[in-house]
């Protein structure tokens, strides 16, 4: 799919800023005219060549998300450069889900190569996958980095993405084979902590503030409430961030991560992590479970496992 | 013969000689913001440094080496132990360092000072730690501190502008040390009541545990166990956490404080966990040529330690069970058993942290599985425990419990030894924070 022809080269970084705007403008245009009901992704492969890492503000998130300041770029790092070249693609006119309400479901990284901050890189972004959910239709956002000079490929991420109400005739119906459709909940009991987290207001905002994920929803209770949530929430990668930065495999080369976001975390919160290390009888390290859910109402917001690449 | 031939040579002829604890002294241990209040830890050291030097008659007199440290430590106070020493009457041309390892930082003194008369680099030594919990070091927040630094670096006015504009509100206010383990948020209680909870440790086990504490202290006080080993301070003469009076009717009606969130009843409350606590403690440490010359007593040997660590970080293991761990191996090395001992000291951070180190070591599972054995450790014999009292009453000066222990053991094994007419031994340990824990051996001279 990724033939030259359908490459979309950007001269820049897009300003997530300037893509939250186009995107309210986008929504508000669809309400009145109604959108062709596009079934497909769009075909294009956006790209963003030589992209280069800016020290100061690779520190800073480091310090937001309690990693320690490597050269090595953390894995969730990457995804914040990737980001907003992903988010190019989902406000394309040919895109056929709306940006602003989109939710985070899932999101898979494999992680090849060290990522020194020195490094040139390469970002390519598409869009594929588009199914069936009960609850709507999903999309998985592909992103692959790559050092810009030898094209070798570093990292590549997956996120899943859930418009919700939004169905189109053809996909997968919910229970007929949907891969997103009815997967059974198994009921929740919370492990023992190995961490709690306390998450003021600002944790949001801060968030936004290294990874340049402005989404109204995250900034205040104000602009979130505006957009239907009952509070603001935390940056669903901002969970992923810290608990890999606390596996201590957040920049480790040959590794591989995946998370399945449950309950949003609504600010301010108390969040109960645990870590649960495992290892094979030669006591090499086979890969850490991680899940965080509220203290309270033992609500899990998060699960996953970051894992050696090859197991 | 080559050099390096002869050199190994010598080395083999060396003996290894004994390291002998002469005594201690510390000052009565104070809850936080009460009797010590406006203390510094140098302060507080200094004071027990001179009742040290005035009970063994130490004016001038130019020890070996001193090692001691604290946990809350501000910045200012980097030669903390040193500053210490010039204050007090000791001769200044002591050399000093300064030493953390948590709540372990007493036990690790005098481990490594006795490693070093065993060798022969040193006669005479005097392990110590102090620790304020009310006389905290408070910090500028993060935010502050980054500003001031960039402003510090910065060469033109824009650069300066461009660091002030980076300053929020927030980051005004300043901020206090916790108890909170840096990588888990998890405060030091928190973290027991997990392990509390594994180990199904009763809210009933742990009160009791607290009464022995104060009622052995109080008995200790009583029939003048600590004349010679602690010295009177701001007008106080005895540990002030110490409830001479209280009761299992009273202990039971306390609240729980920790491990309210997890799904077990919670069972840890301020009676069976110890306070905040100010105080100092010192041990003296020193050859048996250097105490024969002197004509001080030798009460007991400083016979072995060991160390060990814990991940807590990824749920291996709970924050202050490395203890658990470093017993056997201790134990192996020395081809010794649980039975083969007179007293056991092990530090009450929390009841709960006692009582699942024993159930570890009765525990089948944990013993062959965590710690390789073929069959439990074994159990304890209760009577020998903190029989004089422990942190749950003294309360817990981080740095200074190590001290207060060592010279309370070598004094209880020569008093032994002395009624038995044959050699006493006692277990020490000591958990700390960042999932590690000390242990060690010591035996009546």
């Amino acid at each position: 799919m990724s033939t030259a022809a359908l490459t979309v080269v950007l001269q820049e970084p897009p300003s997530l800023a300037r893509l939250y705007l186009n995107a309210a403008a986008t929504a508000a245009a669809h309400r009145l005219r109604k959108r062709p009901a596009a079934t497909r992704v769009p075909e294009a492969v956006h790209e963003l060549p030589a992209l280069t890492v800016d020290l100061e503000h690779l520190t800073s998130f480091q310090r937001l998300l309690h990693a320690t300041v490597r050269d090595e770029l953390p894995s969730a790092y990457v995804h914040t450069l990737a980001f907003p070249v992903s988010m190019s693609v989902m406000t394309r006119d040919d895109f056929p889900l709306p940006l602003l309400g989109l939710v985070h479901l899932e999101n898979s990284v494999e992680h090849h190569a060290a990522i020194p901050f020195t490094l040139p890189l390469t970002v390519r972004a598409h869009a594929e996958n588009l199914a069936g959910h009960r609850a709507g239709t999903t999309v998985d956002m592909v992103a692959e980095v790559s050092d810009s000079v030898t094209r070798e490929l570093l990292w590549r991420g997956v996120s899943t993405y859930l418009a919700k109400g939004v169905f189109f005739p053809g996909l997968d119906k919910p229970g007929t084979g949907g891969r997103n459709g009815e997967r059974a909940r198994e009921p929740f009991v919370p492990p023992t902590p190995t961490a709690l987290w306390r998450l003021g207001q600002e944790t949001g905002r801060d968030y936004a503030g290294v990874s340049g994920d402005f989404n109204p929803i995250h900034l205040s209770s104000l602009s979130a409430r505006a957009l239907g949530m009952k509070t603001s929430l935390a940056h669903g990668m901002y969970s992923v961030a810290r608990v890999l930065a606390e596996s201590g495999h957040d920049s480790d080369a040959g590794t591989r991560w995946h998370v399945g976001f449950e309950a949003p975390v609504y600010l301010p919160a108390t969040v109960a992590v645990s870590l649960q290390d495992a290892q094979d009888p030669g006591g090499e390290w086979t890969g850490t479970a991680f899940q965080a859910w509220n203290g309270k109402s033992a609500r899990r917001h998060f699960h996953g496992r970051i894992e050696p690449l090859g197991r | 013969m080559t050099g390096a031939a002869r050199t190994e040579t010598e080395r083999t002829m060396t003996t290894v000689r004994k390291a002998v604890v002469v005594g201690g002294n510390r000052i009565p241990f104070a809850r936080a913001n009460g009797a010590y209040a406006t203390a510094s830890n140098q302060d507080m050291l200094t004071a027990a440094l001179d009742g040290l030097v005035a009970r063994f008659g130490l004016q001038g007199e130019l020890i070996g080496e001193v090692a001691a440290g604290a946990v809350l430590k501000h910045s200012r106070d980097f030669n903390l132990s040193r500053e210490a020493v010039l204050g007090s009457s000791l001769a200044p041309e002591t050399p000093v360092y300064d030493l953390q390892q948590a709540c372990a930082t007493g036990l690790e003194a005098v481990l490594g000072l006795a490693d070093k008369i065993k060798l022969g680099r040193i006669d005479s030594a005097i392990a110590g730690g102090v620790d304020s919990a009310s006389d905290a070091p408070i910090a500028v927040s993060e935010g502050l501190r980054r500003v001031l630094l960039e402003l510090n670096r910065a060469k033109t006015a824009q650069q300066k502008l461009k660091a002030l504009s980076k300053l929020r509100p927030k980051d005004l206010a300043p901020n206090a040390p916790g108890t909170g383990e840096p990588r888990t948020g998890l405060s030091m209680g928190e973290h027991q009541a997990i392990t509390t909870a594994q180990w199904g440790v009763t809210r009933q086990a742990q009160d009791e545990l607290a009464l022995a504490s104060h009622k052995n202290l109080a008995a200790a006080y009583d029939r003048g166990f600590f004349d010679d080993l602690v010295t009177a301070y701001r007008g106080l003469s005895r540990d002030s956490n110490l409830r001479a009076d209280t009761s299992l009717e009273k202990l039971v009606k306390l609240s729980p404080v920790f491990g309210k969130q997890l799904p077990t009843p919670a069972t840890m409350t301020a009676g069976n966990s110890t306070p905040l606590t100010d105080g100092a403690s010192a041990v003296l440490l020193a050859s048996e040529e250097w105490a024969d010359a002197r004509d001080l007593p030798k009460l007991a040997t400083v016979v072995d330690g060991e160390a060990a660590a814990v991940d807590f970080v990824h749920g291996k293991e709970g924050l202050l069970m490395a203890p658990a761990y470093a017993v056997p191996r201790l134990l192996a090395r020395n081809g010794l058993s649980l039975d083969d001992f007179d007293f056991f000291e092990i530090h009450e951070a929390f009841a709960g942290t006692v009582l699942s180190t024993l159930a570890a070591w009765e525990d089948e599972n944990f013993c062959r599985e965590r710690l390789g054995l073929d069959a439990p450790l074994g159990a304890i014999d209760r009577a020998k425990l903190n029989v004089n009292g422990s942190s749950l009453a003294a309360g817990h000066p981080f740095a200074a419990t190590g001290g207060r222990i060592v010279a309370s053991l070598a004094k209880m094994l020569h008093e032994k030894a002395v009624a038995d007419g044959k050699p006493a031994r006692g277990l020490v340990s000591v958990c700390a924070a960042g999932g590690q824990g000390v242990v060690a051996i010591l035996e009546s001279y």
